[in-house]
């Protein structure tokens, strides 16, 4: 038993739910995109845990969490150029208002 | 053994403040606050790279969290309502579903962890400036297309928020 492993993986799953409950709960966009920086975080705390305690010998680990580095800057560059263009246009970036495409 | 001790306990009491602190950022009802709270479970998690002798990857997440989480900052003073949380608005949606769902996900996430059977612990890992040659060799080896991949990502999204944002108003009125 690996304990810090599941330590880590605990603390993993920790951020996930949290990071779940916030984007889903909240309307404002900004903190969606908060919600969903949370539950990447926890996605890169397993995946080091997992390259320390299982796979050290494997670099492809630590590429692996540059690429999810990666997607986190791209969804908030994205996030908040969604945000910018909503302000703009609407005057919030209140998700509830957001019901256009609704059908 | 000591080391081992100690490096558990760290890694418990920096992974309990990377969740405390994701907790604090949906419980305050300042928005500013909320960014701080962040960017500080998001350097907690970082210390975790660092305790998992991920240096690189720590110190790479420190700086990048560092910048993203001020420019979050700016962005809640610039768009939120209530940026200070003075007036106690209420912005949050079915939450009874939100709880349920995130419980659910931490349960089950929780017990597929301490359920499983991670076999049998490595206790040598390469220093840190092997890693990160390593890790060089890999980004310019045999993970280079995927690497540059991410770059041409990074770059078009870039461009496409710029675009999204600056498009004016009649244009996207119709």
């Amino acid at each position: 038993m690996i304990l810090e492993l599941m330590i880590a993986l605990s603390v993993g799953a920790g951020m996930f739910g949290v990071g779940l409950y916030g984007a889903l709960s909240q309307t404002n966009l900004v903190m969606i995109i908060m919600g969903v920086e949370l539950i990447l975080a926890a996605a890169l705390v397993n995946m080091v845990a997992f390259w320390r305690y299982l796979h050290p010998e494997e670099p492809a680990a630590q590429m692996f969490v540059l690429i999810v580095m990666a997607v986190m800057a791209v969804e908030m560059a994205v996030g908040f150029g969604i945000a910018i263009a909503r302000f703009r246009t609407r005057g919030s970036v209140e998700m509830e208002e957001a019901r256009e495409l609704k059908g | 053994m000591t080391g081992m001790t100690a490096q558990m306990t760290f890694l418990a009491f920096f992974g309990a403040a990377a969740v405390w602190f994701g907790i604090v950022v949906f419980r305050t009802h300042s928005m500013v606050r909320s960014a701080i709270a962040l960017l500080f479970s998001q350097t907690a998690v970082g210390v975790m790279f660092l305790l998992m002798q991920a240096e690189f990857l720590g110190v790479l997440q420190i700086m990048m969290m560092a910048t993203e989480m001020s420019v979050m900052a700016i962005f809640m003073v610039m768009f939120m309502m209530d940026p200070g949380g003075m007036g106690a608005m209420e912005m949050t949606h079915q939450k009874r579903l939100s709880l349920w769902a995130g419980g659910i996900g931490l349960v089950g996430a929780l017990a597929v962890i301490w359920l499983a059977d991670w076999g049998p612990p490595v206790p040598v890992i390469p220093g840190a400036a092997e890693q990160a040659a390593d890790l060089g060799r890999e980004l310019l080896g045999r993970s280079m297309f995927i690497f540059q991949s991410a770059g041409l990502t990074i770059l078009t999204a870039m461009v496409a928020a710029t675009m999204v944002a600056i498009v004016p108003n009649e244009g996207r009125e119709g």
